[in-house]
């Protein structure tokens, strides 16, 4: 995923209301209309809202008569969520290398002794 | 999602785990992966300064894996935070904060590892765990 999208995602996903229209499009599609009526905010808000989460990929768009149906596109989560992985990972074994090398300094090895500060 | 807390008792006192930080042959040794041959740190110890590791995988890129960043905050011994960049982080400025909280003769290292930019940090950081939660529900 370029980096654009990504900083889109997160930006997309800042917002307490898009972060609730996720969660009303986890329990299964829905129009545009429906969402409006569920938000105390103006129809054309939603729809400004509506089209940040299309840009990011996190949802997509059919239109069927005069019905825009919405349908949640998890991947970009996913895809960002592996950066979490790799990192935790990687933070876990560089803690620990640090704890191994504070300790080994404490250990006297008259083989390879190392000036001290 | 955005942000990852790694923590570790080291049974070591808070100045010298918070010194390994800034020191670069300390940094070059306990940054250096397991599947790294070597690595090496340049690092400039204050804030505004900015850091370097060099990390030689001989199998994936022999001209290494940089890793950079800019010293954000330096509280001795208690809290250090700097930019964190790589490719691993795809371009995107991350920020590592790193608490070094006093356990008895040892100290509780607590990582956070953030994925946005810092002056975004506080207005992103509520809110991600119910979005987790609902997504964890659709897939399960």
């Amino acid at each position: 995923m370029p980096r654009q999208t990504l900083d889109t995602v997160y930006a997309a996903l800042a917002d307490p209301t898009r972060r609730a229209i996720i969660g009303l499009l986890v329990h299964g599609d829905t129009t545009v209309g429906a969402l409006a009526d569920k938000f105390p905010i103006s129809f054309n808000g939603v729809s400004k809202h509506v089209k940040v989460l299309e840009r990011a990929g996190l949802v997509a768009r059919r239109v069927t008569g005069r019905e825009h149906w919405l349908t949640l596109e998890p991947a970009p989560l996913a895809k960002a969520s592996r950066w979490l992985e790799h990192y935790r990972a990687f933070w876990e074994t560089r803690l620990a290398a640090l704890e191994r090398i504070l300790v080994d300094e404490d250990k006297p090895r008259p083989s390879r002794k190392r000036p001290r500060k | 999602m955005t942000q990852l807390v790694v923590r570790r008792l080291i049974p070591i006192d808070r100045e010298r785990v918070f010194d390994a930080w800034l020191d670069p042959a300390r940094l070059a040794r306990f940054m250096c992966p397991t599947t790294a041959k070597r690595a090496t740190a340049d690092v400039d110890p204050r804030v505004g300064g900015r850091f370097r590791i060099v990390m030689f995988h001989p199998e994936v890129d022999a001209n290494g894996v940089v890793h950079t960043g800019e010293y954000l905050l330096i509280d001795r011994p208690s809290r250090l935070a700097f930019t964190w960049e790589s490719q691993f982080t795809e371009g995107i400025t991350t920020v590592v904060t790193i608490d070094f909280i006093e356990r008895g003769t040892s100290t509780e290292v607590v990582l956070t590892h953030d994925r946005l930019p810092p002056q975004a940090l506080e207005a992103h950081r509520r809110g991600w765990t119910d979005i987790l939660g609902l997504l964890g529900e659709s897939a399960g």
